[in-house]
């Protein structure tokens, strides 16, 4: 644990002020380690691209799971591949996320019926924060499941969690 | 050279390796002893007048009533004529003889075959799965094939 | 009162605490839950084999004995450079002196082939095809027959 890292008890202005600091930095500079798989990196890339723009919202693409903070798992999750996911999730310094986006990364998509080597849904093996919907999704949407993920980090507290 | 050319010169040079053919069939196919395979593959890709110097396509196929085959789609660059090849073989015998030292592209389609099928091919030089994982069991496009429930933790069905 | 050594002495310890602030607020502040498979070497997800030191071409090696060479060759002109105005023809010849042993130095690593970088030669597949067989020029424009 960091010294500061949920330690404390209950909050105060200092705590909350330095909450509200920390999560300020955290979401403006989502780092992502890029995951495209299928179809939905296509338009991972189309949002990246300059018309839709995720890098002003302080997502710059990193090639490693190290320096990452959030993870876009897009497109079709194969049984081969998911344990090489959840290592790389392992991997990953906390805080991380994972955005799970397009239909087959959320619960397995058009391959749900017959397909015998698909993950359905990567929420199977690592913990999904937000899901984006779409086969695939627009650039508008990815945006928006980004925004929303960067709303909850902004309620993240440094406040010690009592049952 | 037309099929029926092409089918009587196999059968001049090889003689019972050559089991039935269809030439009237929109694409003619000629079916041949599986365990003659690379014979009969080298033959056609070096003998002048055919000079099958381009595999197109190598697939697998399960029809459905205890017979696995292996179909070849051969095309010439120099006289630009095409060729279709079958070979059968059951699932408790499911054995067919490699190609791929004679079109090195059949190397992958075989490794596929095998993959999906079960199609075991005699001289293949590296004969494993290529798509699904090392471990798993099963070949899934036969008919008779059962999805499984797990595999290593992971739910497979939805 | 402070030399212009002490200010560069001051310029450097505010320059060190600067950075040693920035590392103990971010101690202090990040989280750090260890676990082994978080700790574990990136390749890429998969289980990762071998070890990290692996054998690389002894051209990069020499490059960088190279460059050191003449890199320390540099930093001997550097302070000649300031005084260069006051020593005049004799200060000249003698770094003109010195150049030249290492322009000999640097003409015999030169000819030596040290300098040239595009070594690898590929190695390409054999495949066994008979040699005479040859594509008839005529056939190349004809249309495509389809055997039937």
């Amino acid at each position: 644990m960091g010294l500061l890292d949920q330690r404390f008890e209950n909050g105060n202005v200092f705590v909350t002020s330095l909450e509200n600091l920390l999560n300020w930095a955290r979401l403006s500079s989502l780092y992502q380690m890029q995951f495209g798989l299928a179809c939905c990196a296509i338009e991972m890339m189309a949002a990246s691209a300059s018309d839709f723009d995720i890098m002003r919202f302080g997502i710059i693409p990193r090639a490693t799971p190290r320096q990452a903070d959030v993870m876009f798992v897009a497109g079709t999750v194969t049984l081969k591949m998911a344990s090489r996911i959840k290592r790389l999730y392992d991997q990953m310094a906390e805080p991380r996320y994972i955005i799970s986006m397009g239909s087959c990364a959320n619960c397995g998509g058009p391959y749900w019926e017959h397909g015998y080597h698909v993950l359905k849904g990567v929420d199977r093996v690592i913990p999904v924060d937000v899901f984006v919907p779409g086969c695939p999704p627009r650039p508008e949407a990815l945006l928006e499941g980004i925004i929303k993920l960067q709303e909850k980090v902004r309620k993240e507290s440094l406040v010690k969690k009592s049952a | 050279m037309t099929a029926e050319e092409i089918l009587n010169s196999l059968k001049a040079k090889f003689g019972d390796a050559v089991v039935e053919s269809k030439l009237d069939a929109p694409q003619p196919w000629i079916v041949i002893n599986p365990a003659r395979m690379k014979d009969i593959a080298l033959f056609l890709r070096d003998d002048p007048a055919t000079q099958f110097d381009y595999m197109m396509c190598l697939s697998g196929v399960d029809y459905n009533n205890g017979k696995l085959g292996i179909v070849y789609h051969l095309f010439s660059m120099v006289h630009r004529h095409k060729i279709v090849l079958k070979a059968f073989c059951t699932k408790e015998q499911p054995h067919i003889q490699s190609v791929s030292s004679v079109w090195a592209t059949a190397n992958w389609h075989e490794r596929e075959a095998f993959d999906m099928y079960g199609i075991v091919l005699d001289e293949h030089p590296d004969l494993r799965r290529i798509l699904l994982p090392y471990d798993w069991e099963g070949h899934p496009l036969r008919k008779d094939y059962k999805v499984p429930e797990f595999y290593n933790g992971m739910k497979v069905p939805y | 009162m402070l030399t212009e050594f002490g200010k560069v002495l001051i310029f450097l310890i505010i320059g060190a605490l600067f950075v040693a602030a920035g590392l103990l607020v971010a101690w202090l502040l990040r989280p750090r839950r260890p676990y082994p498979g978080k700790v574990a070497p990136y390749e890429c997800g998969e289980e990762p084999v071998g070890d990290a030191w692996i054998r690389f071409n002894v051209r990069f090696y020499v490059v960088a004995l190279i460059f050191l060479i003449f890199d320390v060759e540099v930093v001997f002109l550097f302070p000649w450079a300031l005084v260069y105005r006051d020593l005049g023809l004799f200060g000249f010849l003698e770094m003109a002196v010195f150049l030249g042993i290492l322009l000999v130095g640097f003409a015999y690593v030169w000819v030596k082939g040290d300098l040239d970088w595009d070594k690898p030669r590929p190695i390409l597949p054999q495949i066994n095809r008979r040699q005479d067989l040859q594509v008839e020029p005529e056939k190349k424009n004809a249309e495509v027959p389809v055997a039937n």
